[in-house]
């Protein structure tokens, strides 16, 4: 078979590959990028599934990039076509299809892919089985993670008139979840194995108040519990048996409990991983002209100076373009990101940004400064150790929420200010005078 | 590429600019009618600080590497290759306050009015001078040409 051509070749069509493949034709303008993609649409933005799931906005409206992107930026894009290998030596890939592809350079932004745990899975007729190995045959069990499946689960939803769900995890994805599904008036339950939902990036307070608004809205929670064993009938699951022992009956499964990388293609390649690639301060790979970006990769976080799965969107936008400015031969260096999150649970938005989960009990050093008006849902909480703001927790009042996040990256020692800086009319003004200065009349802010 | 540029020392609180850029921002574009009748429809783009004697007035600083663009999920956030302008497409944009997030002015606002969407300043592209600018009594804002270190280091 002929192998096809090409000088940049990104594996992955969304936030990094994308945002790789503008800023590799800011500066090449002439060579050819091919970015492939295992999935039919040609683009669309992840985080806006469930709102399309929710009826919040028509599928034309999921996507992120103008149709005319690849065109006017003479990008060619490849639909459908999942890199199963990639020969880091011979400096190919092939796909599913087995067509192989050679490249020059090339970007793995190939995102995550849902975890599907080994719950048990009993059924009347067929012998005792794993979720892992059963998951694609059971028709209501799903995953909130492509927009695939956003569209099939709408459809199963409509078709079979389902009034009930069940989502395993209470994370930001199994949240998000819950409110598209309160939006199609569907019951939902969600089971959270730690004590709270949102315990990665709320504390227990802010966690509260969006728990509260669940229960208001007839949703159920069951923390400190998971799924032990789950009962299905001709392909479907009728029941589940929680760890507790409780059981409950299942009209439709979400299983929203994290994703890992997703790293299959090059597990033969000697790219050096660990629980996601890693990347230098340049986003390449162990191995020269590969480099890696978004969801996939492990690197720098600013905050424990550790390498870290952090993916978020902001971030892979960062590493795709900092990645293809220096495929293409340029020069640029990622700093580091920390994790932030905005999500908006009925009705009530909330910013998590840096270290936002922990408190007081987690580490003596700690200083937190808090606002907190329970009546109106609102709640604050700014999270500094030795005079540094590391994390911020917003809930109800958002407002101007990326001053904290300003405050984390350039480090700003803030000292003479923390008395007001939990307060919701907190501003640049407050700031320190240097720090002021720059933001307001200086050259801007270097991220 | 003019750009607006702030005198801390020569604000003195009167936030005019606040009102022009509601009006300027309203449907009506009248200032009677747009405070009398469109009162909770209007949002300023600019904001003024205010402790004490101690002002300044500051709106979206159309960054060189936007955070707000990067951050954006719907693609609404974008930045004018050509003109430099930051501007939110409000048929685009979803509400999930991402932008705001990572603003580290502080100058988007969450537009509850009318449609939920981040509303920001888009240095009045249709006017020779942003009016914030135009109807500052005491050149506490200037729109000018002037080279900032940002915009060089493209």
């Amino acid at each position: 078979m002929t192998r096809d051509k090409t000088d940049y070749l990104i594996i992955g069509n969304s936030a990094a590959g994308l945002s790789a493949a503008e800023s590799i034709r800011t500066i090449d303008k002439k060579s050819r990028i091919t970015v492939l993609c295992e999935e039919s649409h040609f683009n669309y933005s992840k985080p806006l599934i469930s709102y399309y799931l929710g009826g919040k906005i028509d599928i034309d409206k999921t996507y992120f990039k103008d149709k005319d992107f690849y065109s006017s930026n003479d990008i060619e894009l490849k639909l459908e076509s999942k890199v199963e290998y990639v020969d880091s030596k011979k400096m190919y890939a092939k796909d599913s299809s087995k067509k192989e592809i050679s490249f020059y350079k090339l970007l793995i932004s190939s995102g995550g892919r849902p975890i599907i745990p080994d719950i048990k899975v009993i059924d009347k007729n067929i012998k005792e089985d794993v979720l892992t190995t059963r998951f694609d045959t059971i028709e209501n069990a799903f995953n909130l993670t492509t927009l695939d499946d956003a569209i099939s689960l709408k459809k199963y939803v409509e078709k079979n008139h389902i009034d009930e769900a069940i989502i395993l995890g209470g994370g930001l994805i199994g949240l998000k979840t819950a409110e598209a599904f309160l939006e199609l008036k569907v019951k939902i339950s969600i089971i959270e194995l730690a004590d709270r939902i949102l315990s990665t990036s709320f504390d227990t307070t802010a966690s509260e108040i969006i728990s509260e608004k669940i229960n208001q809205a007839q949703g159920k929670i069951f923390t400190g519990t998971t799924i032990d064993s789950i009962y299905t009938e001709d392909g479907k699951i009728t029941g589940l048996k929680l760890s507790n022992s409780d059981e409950i009956p299942c009209k439709l499964l979400v299983v929203a409990i994290g994703v890992n990388p997703e790293t299959d293609m090059i597990k033969d390649s000697g790219i050096k991983m660990d629980r996601g690639i890693l990347v230098d301060e340049h986003m390449k790979t162990s191995m020269d002209n590969i480099y890696a970006a978004g969801d996939v990769v492990k690197t720098r976080d600013m905050l424990s100076g550790l390498q870290k799965n952090i993916a978020i969107w902001p971030l892979a936008v960062r590493q795709g373009r900092i990645a293809g400015i220096n495929m293409a031969g340029g020069k640029e260096s990622y700093s580091g990101g920390f994790f932030m999150n905005s999500v908006e649970i009925l009705g009530v938005p909330v910013v998590s940004i840096g270290l936002s989960s922990i408190d007081e009990s987690t580490d003596k050093e700690l200083k937190i400064y808090r606002q907190h008006k329970p009546e109106s849902s609102i709640y604050r909480k700014i999270i500094v150790k030795d005079n540094h703001v590391i994390g911020a927790i917003l809930v109800g009042s958002i407002e101007r929420a990326g001053i904290y996040a300003g405050l984390i990256n350039n480090k700003v020692d803030i000292s003479g200010i923390k008395d007001n800086i939990a307060r919701e009319d907190f501003g640049i003004i407050q700031l320190p005078a240097d720090y002021k200065k720059h933001l307001v009349i200086g050259d801007g802010i270097e991220v | 590429m003019k750009r607006i540029f702030i005198n801390e020392e020569f604000c003195i609180g009167c936030r005019l600019c606040e009102i022009y850029c509601q009006v300027k921002h309203s449907k009506s574009k009248k200032i009677l009618k747009a405070f009398k009748e469109e009162q909770d429809d209007i949002m300023s783009r600019v904001l003024v600080e205010e402790i004490g004697h101690n002002s300044f007035a500051i709106q979206c600083r159309h960054c060189a590497d936007a955070p707000c663009v990067e951050a954006c999920i719907s693609g609404a956030m974008v930045k004018n290759p050509k003109t430099g302008v930051v501007v939110c497409d409000e048929e685009k944009c979803v509400g999930c306050w991402s932008c705001i997030m990572v603003c580290p002015y502080g100058v988007i606002n969450r537009n509850l009015s009318t449609k939920k969407v981040a509303s920001k300043c888009d240095l009045c592209i249709d006017e020779e001078i942003p009016v914030c600018v135009k109807n500052c009594p005491n050149e506490a804002l200037k729109f000018e040409d002037k080279e900032s270190g940002r915009e060089k280091k493209r």
